[in-house]
Formats: structure tokens, C-alpha cells, sequence
């Protein structure tokens, strides 16, 4: 047998009924707690039955509101609505035993409804938070809608411009959701990719040039290049060692 | 028949150890009528969960109770265990339940020594808190406190008990035993003792069930309630937990449902100590409770069952934290036992319930 524990709404109209149903039924009264909100006050009425805690939940109780009593059916409950009368300011009507404010010797009324400044900083800090998460799941959202538009609508070139297909944004769709370790393999093989064609393009610029030039020039030019591309290597052997 | 007079009983009273007001409604010897009142020593201590996040209420919550402690920094670690859905160390659960069982060996001859004080048995008040203290030491040795231990976290327990301990504790307890069944046997077959609870203070097993009367209040009046039996944490391991219950329902039977209850958590603790596993006794719980969230929990005490309740707001801080203890929810049995008694028992009645105003009033 393990504890089951539920919470049901309960509305203050629905109160008598219930306990009255709860106490035909066998369950046995466990006790009555408020919750100081900004909507109100939250009443809780919690009743046992064999493993089965079930806590009824009036939500947002006002000031002005009347809530009746259940010690007509539960008699025992007269220390917890006189408690909830003292603490939170509850209108209890009908209590069995009813001290009239008096259950409690306190310094200042009501005390439990006073929101502390750590309480209004919590509940403010709470706000916060929550809002800047949905504020960050909406921006995900709208990435993920815009990403996919994207993709199904590619960008549209100038007139006679040959479309060339890179595979490149493609690429950068798929790695949205793919494993960390595989994006970063992905990309330095995508940027190695992209040196070897800027490299390329560099070489065949180079050699436009060079076939323009005077040929002694150029023989000199071509020299003074592979000399220098042994020096590098050279380095670079030295820096591998 | 006499004209109906008002005795003021208590707060401050030789018998109470803590302030309970009885106003007393007497014709000639006999009371008619009580009606209590509490309220002198409300501290507010649900209040500072707005102040205190999470981890540091532990330090709060058992400082609602002396006698309690240890069960009031368990009930509401667990609640919070189960707001946050954290799950902690077997060994963790064994521990706890072998802590939390002294605390009611502990809790239940100390309040014998009241009641044997209670009814003029002075020498049976000393040699019970004597042998109470056998067990506080166990509690310095394991924890380093003798009253309010600081042992439980969220997420489990912050002190292990090694081998070498364990037996010195078996060895203890074995060694209680056998003088506690000298103890029992005074309260028990004690002519003297007797004449002052039997027929005392009858409360009906139907009038218990209606009046939702907890702890041994109500298994003297054989009703069937000990949140034991519902298996949270460690209790769920035992190889057979049966209540303490007796149909006579009056003074004579709570000191008799107390009196084996003592035995019973021996047998428990011996029995937890030889399954305990293995592992860890903590785990790191981070994040807070979610704002909304809610969760209720019932823990058995030494006086009875005791509720907890939690609720989050998204921060550390909880928004509300809640412990209704069961002196609270005996009030309304102990006035009806005390209607039509004589005035001379009315400290024997009073303080069979255990009532404990400093956590009914927090």
C-alpha cells in the first residue's frame, strides 16, 4: 500500500456537499490550509480514505467572501477554520466553536497575508524567468519556421545568372539537429572545401597574369614563387619535426 | 446537583508541559464541558519559508518540536523530495527510518515519565527519563546532537552511521530492552497506576473514526491508522509492520499502545540495521520546484500522523509550506473525553493525547 495523493477542484457553494458526501462516504478529515495568492486566497481541504490523500481546491477566495463551515460534519475541523479566520482572514461562518479572532494571540491581524519583500522579489524573479523562457522558445520557433521557409524557397538570383547549387545551406538545415560531434566534422570539412576552391581560383588568376607578362618576367616571377614554396616547406618540415 | 462553575485550566499548569488553555465547565466534581484554546505561543515559522529557500527551511522545520524533530526535518524533506521528483538512496531511506524510530522510543518514555509524574509515580518518572537518555546518546554519537540533529537533507542524509556504530546501538538497545520491560511492567500490572487510568477517559471506537482522531490516541480506541503502514521511504522494506491496537479505549490502553510501540520500533531499528545496503546516503538535487507545483505528504510521529504540504513558485523559496500535526487534529477527541470526567483526572486526560502545542501552533 503506498500513499496516493490527488488534488480535485473543489468551489466555496460546493463546500457543504462535499463534506457532507466525504462523511457518509468513511473518509476521515485530515485538515483545512490557505495559501495567500495574488488572486486571492486558496483554501485546501484535505480528506483520507485507506491510501488515498485527496486535497480539494478552492481557488482565489475573496475578502468579502462567506465560507461556511464544516464542523457540522467534521467537528474537529473548528481548530483549523478558526486558525485560517486569524492567519489569512478568512470569513468563516458557522464554526462549531468559534473564538472570534481570539485563537491566536498575535501581534498585527492577518499575518499570513502580509507579502514580504523576499516573497514579492521571489514571485517577481519567478515572473521573469518564465517570461524570458517563453520569450526564448517563441524566438526558437520563429528561427525554426523561418529556416524551413528558406529551404523550401531558395533565394532568387539575378537575371542570367546560372543557378549553381552549393549545397552548403542545405547542409547548414541538416546540421541543425544533428549530433554536436558530427556538426563540427561536418563544418571543418565544408570550410576545408571552400580553402581548396579559394586556392584554386587564386592559382588560376595567378596564371592568367603570368601568361599576359613579358616571358623573361615571368620566368623570373615563377622562379622566385617556387623558391619560395620550398622555403615554406622547408619550415614546415622543420616546424613537424 | 451543584451549580455549573468555570475552571480556567492552564496555560500555565504543573501537568502541562506546554501552554494549553481548558476552560472547564464543572457541576459539583464532575466536568460537563471543556473547550480548549491554544494560541499563546504561535510563531509563524511557515511564514519564513518566504524568507529561507529550500535547503536552509530543514533548519526551520525541526525546530518546530523538540521531541519531533528528526520527524519534522524527514516529513518535509520528503514532501520536497516529491515536489522536485528526486529520488534518494536506499541507504538513505534505512537511515532515516532507524533516526526517526529512537526519536519515537525516545519521544514516547519521555512522555511515560510525564504521565508517571502526572499521577505521583515520581521514581517511575526518573527511572523513565533515565533510560531516555541512554538513547540521546545514541543520537550525539550518530549525529552530534542530542535534541535537534541537523542529520536530514533534500536528497537524503548528510551523516553516515558505520558498522562499528550500528552494533554499538544494537548492543544499547538490547540493553534498554530489558530494563524498559521493568518500566512497562509498573505501568502495566502497577495497582497503583491502575486505579488512575483504567475506565479513565473512554473514548468509543466510533466516536475516534468521527472525530478523525490520529497516533496512539486513536489505536486505543481500535482504530487502524499509522501512516507506517503506508510503506514511504524505508518503511516500505519492513518484512511485516502490523499497528499497536487496543479496544479499550481508555487512559489505561494509550499508555499500553505507547508502552509496546517502544518495543515495536526496537524490533524495527534492529531489523533496518540488518537489511541496510550498501551506497551512497545523498544526491545532489538541483533546480527549484516549479511554480504551480504542489504535493502533499503524510509522515507517522511519535504522536501521530502528521501532513505535509508544499507548493513551488518557480524560485527556492517555496510559496507555501504547510505541516498540520496531529495534536491539532486530536483537540476535538481530547474534549470529548474529558465531558462527564471527574476533575481529578483531568491531567491524566489531558495528557494522554501527547499533546504538543509548540507544533500545533508553529
Amino acid at each position: 500500500m503506498t500513499l496516493e495523493t490527488t488534488f480535485v477542484p473543489l468551489t466555496v457553494e460546493g463546500l457543504p456537499a462535499l463534506a457532507a458526501a466525504k462523511k457518509a462516504d468513511g473518509w476521515r478529515f485530515v485538515q483545512i490550509l490557505a495559501v495567500n495568492t495574488e488572486e486571492g486566497i486558496d483554501l485546501i481541504y484535505s480528506f483520507m480514505k485507506g491510501n488515498l490523500l485527496e486535497n480539494c481546491e478552492i481557488k482565489a477566495v475573496q475578502k468579502d467572501a462567506v465560507v461556511p463551515s464544516i464542523t457540522d460534519q467534521f467537528l474537529e475541523a473548528f481548530v483549523f477554520e478558526n486558525e485560517t479566520h486569524d492567519l489569512f482572514g478568512v470569513n468563516i461562518q458557522g464554526i462549531a466553536i468559534d473564538f472570534g479572532g481570539n485563537f491566536y494571540a498575535l501581534a498585527q491581524k492577518e499575518p499570513m497575508t502580509i507579502i514580504s519583500p523576499e516573497q514579492k522579489a521571489a514571485r517577481e524573479k519567478a515572473r521573469k524567468v518564465a517570461e524570458a523562457k517563453a520569450a526564448k522558445e517563441k524566438a526558437t520557433k520563429a528561427a525554426a519556421a523561418n529556416a524551413a521557409y528558406e529551404a523550401g524557397h531558395p533565394t532568387p538570383k539575378e537575371p542570367g545568372e546560372p543557378i549553381v547549387p552549393t549545397g552548403d545551406d542545405d547542409a547548414e538545415l541538416k546540421l541543425a539537429g544533428a549530433d554536436p560531434e558530427k556538426v563540427a566534422r561536418a563544418r571543418a570539412a565544408i570550410a576545408a572545401k571552400a580553402k581548396k576552391a579559394a586556392e584554386a581560383e587564386k592559382d588560376a588568376a595567378l596564371k592568367e597574369k603570368l601568361a599576359g607578362m613579358d616571358p623573361e618576367k615571368a620566368a623570373k616571377v615563377r622562379a622566385a614563387m617556387e623558391a619560395k614554396a620550398a622555403r615554406e616547406a622547408a619550415a614546415a618540415q622543420k616546424e613537424g619535426e | 446537583m451543584g451549580k455549573a462553575t468555570v475552571i480556567p485550566f492552564g496555560p500555565q499548569h504543573p501537568v502541562l508541559p506546554e501552554p494549553l488553555h481548558l476552560d472547564l465547565v464543572v457541576e459539583d466534581e464532575t466536568v460537563i464541558e471543556a473547550v480548549p484554546q491554544i494560541g499563546f505561543i504561535h510563531r509563524g515559522l511557515e511564514k519564513l519559508v518566504e524568507t529561507r529557500d529550500y535547503n536552509q527551511f530543514i533548519y526551520v522545520a525541526e525546530r518546530i518540536c523538540g521531541i519531533c524533530a528528526f520527524g519534522h526535518s524527514m516529513g518535509y524533506a520528503e514532501t520536497v523530495e516529491r515536489l522536485m521528483g528526486v529520488e534518494i538512496p536506499e541507504r538513505a531511506e534505512y537511515l532515516r527510518v532507524i533516526w526517526h524510530e529512537l526519536s519515537r522510543v525516545h519521544s514516547h518514555v519521555l512522555w511515560m515519565g510525564l504521565a508517571a509524574d502526572a499521577f505521583g509515580y515520581e521514581s517511575l518518572f526518573m527511572h523513565c527519563w533515565r533510560l531516555r537518555e541512554r538513547v540521546l546518546d545514541i543520537f550525539e554519537k550518530t549525529t552530534g546532537g542530542r535534541v535537534i540533529f541537523s542529520v536530514v537533507k533534500v536528497g537524503g542524509v548528510v551523516r553516515d552511521i558505520d558498522d562499528a556504530m550500528f552494533a554499538e546501538i544494537k548492543r544499547v538497545l538490547e540493553g534498554i530492552k530489558d530494563d524498559y520491560r521493568q518500566l512497562c511492567n509498573a505501568f502495566l500490572k502497577d495497582s497503583s497506576v491502575k486505579n488512575r487510568t483504567v475506565g479513565v477517559g473512554y473514548i468509543s471506537h466510533e466516536d475516534a473514526l468521527a472525530m478523525s482522531m490520529v497516533g496512539p490516541f486513536a489505536r486505543a480506541s481500535n482504530v487502524n491508522n499509522d501512516a507506517r503502514c503506508l510503506g514511504n521511504g524505508g518503511y516500505g522494506k519492513l518484512a511485516d509492520f502490523q499497528p499497536v491496537m487496543d479496544a479499550q479505549g481508555d487512559c489505561y490502553a494509550r499508555v499500553k499502545v505507547r508502552a509496546l510501540e517502544v518495543l515495536q520500533s526496537i524490533d524495527i531499528i534492529e531489523e533496518m540495521i540488518a537489511k541496510i545496503p550498501a551506497g551512497d546516503i545523498a544526491v545532489d538535487v538541483k533546480g527549484a520546484p516549479a511554480a504551480g507545483a504542489e504535493e502533499a505528504n503524510v509522515v507517522e510521529q511519535p504522536r501521530g500522523e502528521c501532513y505535509y504540504y508544499a507548493r513551488g513558485n518557480g524560485s527556492k523559496y517555496l510559496e507555501r509550506m504547510r505541516m498540520r500535526t496531529p495534536t491539532s487534529q486530536n483537540l476535538a477527541g481530547m474534549a470529548t473525553a474529558l465531558a462527564g470526567c471527574d476533575l481529578a483526572d483531568v491531567n491524566m486526560i489531558v495528557l494522554t493525547i501527547d499533546p504538543c502545542i509548540s507544533c500545533t501552533e508553529r
